[in-house]
């Protein structure tokens, strides 16, 4: 039951996310080139932060002095 | 009938409260997610376009032949560039056909497109008992009551069917001059004059109205048929924001101060040409105001009631009878037959001088052929009931069924959340919808609803503020706009359409409100 009711939300969710970028007037094939892309750009800035997060904040740390 | 006197005829302008037109902004989320959207369309549109140029894809619009393609270009290109790669895409919300009466419920003929909407087949369904949202049928006399009708039966059989000529030649038939009585009769003027095409009435007559050398102030929400007529008589066009007094009187006065542009000779005339109810905000007029500011700049003013005869007003008279207006400080009324009276056509009316004019000067009326006898029949039969000279209460009873519906439409759409424009009179309401992915997926919800919407995007209104538009009907029973309210509700939960950020309590307000500032 819960689960059913998750994938329902997630569902509506996903409905909102087509109507506002406007994708519900285009082809499956166009959704899927857009998606693909909206979702390579984001793995990429998420790999990015994960890489260089720990030296930006060790860089921030030793700026301000709270360590050496 | 409980008839609630919130039409009172008062004792003057002054003393009638001016109702709120609240023209709401939504939140600023929503207009970034409108350009968003279309920002998403435009870029694919350009990449459909390449692969077309390209030829990975097959173009299904029209092109000129293999040996003309070194010529001019004979279509035009980017010009349709919105109409190929947007409107294309969602056309079946368009168009759709319709297989019975437009009354209060009709049937649709179901469609489906198997290759994205550029080409439709029907499956042989009809879908029964629609309720329609999008016709204007303001007293609901598009009916097909065979004893209503019977009148229009006769004059058939005594007329038939076409005139075969113009009014000027030999197509001005006893029947189009006791209309044109009737109606000068129900406006209050002297003289009306009618034509076959509503928008025609516009654009042909106003080219005989004013020149070269006359200054036309219009409004800049007019409809087309006034802006193409405008355009045609030669006459310089300033337009002056919507419903806004004081930019009115600013290029009055800077029109009067200053003449015309290089000679700064006078204008041969300023007209002034405004509408009654405007079709896409439901906004009324401010006509009260209008007529001072024109007597004192001794210009003219131009009426255009599409949309508000019959449908406003205690006894359907219009926006005249709605702010107590003398008619005859009006120059020349306008109105059409299509909305209100459930036939086609439209009337000039004014002073018998203006009118004998019209009748030979005037493109319309001397080369577009005349009315037909039947449709003039139902005007006829229409303006006897609501003038009640039939000797029945119908034609009131169905105003005040209008003004009911009306208000009470009205007031659940702003209590349920919804953003809507225009005036508590006015039966045409707008519901902003902004984004275009909405626009479509709500036609489509309500027609699965059964519920038949007409929804309106960009080049009829502005890019980030597309629409629903419902025209109220005074057929429309209370069960039909109960079950109406229910779905549009629950559409608005399933879209999230609800942007409004005021807060409405369920009484309605019948105290004057006052008049807030102009919108500036």
């Amino acid at each position: 039951m819960g689960l059913s009711e998750c994938w329902k939300q997630l569902s509506w969710i996903y409905y909102q996310y087509l109507l506002v970028t406007a994708l519900y007037m285009l082809e499956p094939w166009e959704r899927t080139v857009f998606n693909s892309l909206l979702v390579s750009v984001g793995a990429m800035a998420v790999y990015t932060c994960y890489v260089f997060m720990p030296q930006h904040i060790m860089a921030i740390l030793h700026y301000f002095e709270v360590v050496q | 009938v409980c008839i609630k006197n919130v039409f009172s005829p008062g004792n003057g302008v002054a003393s009638r409260p001016q109702k709120h037109e609240p023209f709401e902004q939504a939140p600023m989320y929503v207009a970034v997610m409108t350009y968003l959207g279309f920002g998403i369309v435009t870029l694919f549109g350009y990449l459909r376009d390449f692969l077309r140029a390209v030829g990975l894809e097959k173009c299904h619009l029209a092109q000129e032949r293999e040996e003309q393609k070194d010529f001019i270009p004979l279509y035009q290109d980017f010009e349709n560039f919105y109409t190929r790669n947007l409107y294309m895409r969602v056309r079946d919300n368009w168009n759709r056909p319709i297989c019975s009466l437009p009354g209060p419920v009709f049937d649709l003929m179901e469609r489906v497109s198997d290759d994205y909407n550029w080409t439709f087949r029907f499956t042989g369904k009809t879908l029964h008992n629609v309720i329609n949202m999008g016709s204007y049928n303001y007293l609901g006399f598009a009916e097909n009551n065979v004893d209503f009708l019977k009148t229009v039966a006769d004059k058939v059989n005594q007329y038939g069917t076409g005139v075969c000529s113009t009014r000027q030649e030999i197509g001005n038939l006893s029947i189009h001059e006791e209309l044109e009585g009737l109606v000068a009769n129900f406006l209050g003027v002297e003289s009306a004059m009618i034509y076959g095409m509503g928008f025609a009435t516009n654009s042909m007559n106003i080219p005989a109205l004013v020149g070269k050398g006359c200054l036309i102030l219009s409004d800049e929400l007019n409809h087309t048929s006034l802006i193409l007529g405008a355009r045609l008589s030669a006459a310089t066009i300033r337009v002056f924001k919507h419903n806004n007094m004081h930019s009115l009187e600013r290029m009055l006065r800077e029109a009067v101060c200053s003449g015309q542009p290089r000679t700064h000779r006078p204008w041969k005339k300023i007209l002034i040409m405004v509408e009654g109810i405007y079709s896409m905000e439901g906004s009324v007029v401010r006509l009260p105001e209008i007529v001072a500011l024109k007597k004192k700049y001794k210009a003219y003013l131009y009426l255009d009631e599409a949309h508000s005869i019959g449908a406003v007003g205690p006894s359907g008279k219009g926006v005249t009878e709605l702010f107590n207006v003398n008619p005859t400080d009006i120059d020349v009324m306008m109105g059409t037959f299509t909305k209100s009276f459930g036939a086609a056509g439209g009337y000039i009316a004014g002073k018998k001088e203006l009118v004998d004019y019209l009748r030979s000067y005037s493109h319309s009326a001397v080369y577009a052929t005349a009315m037909s006898p039947p449709i003039t029949e139902q005007i006829l039969r229409a303006l006897k009931c609501i003038m009640g000279k039939d000797g029945t209460t119908e034609g009131l009873r169905r105003i005040h069924q209008l003004a009911e519906n009306t208000r009470f439409f009205r007031a659940k759409l702003k209590e349920m959340g919804f953003i809507i424009y225009g005036n508590d009179d006015s039966p045409v309401v707008p519901i902003l919808l902004y984004m275009p992915g909405k626009v479509v997926a709500f036609a489509r919800e309500m027609l699965e609803r059964r519920i038949g919407v007409v929804v309106v995007g960009f080049p009829a209104t502005p890019i980030t503020e597309a629409r629903a538009r419902f025209c109220l009907s005074a057929a429309h029973t209370r069960d039909m706009l109960n079950q109406v309210l229910h779905h549009l509700n629950e559409v608005g939960d399933t879209l999230c359409l609800k942007f409004s950020r005021r807060k409405y309590t369920s009484r309605p307000d019948l105290c004057a409100e006052t008049n807030l500032e102009l919108d500036s």
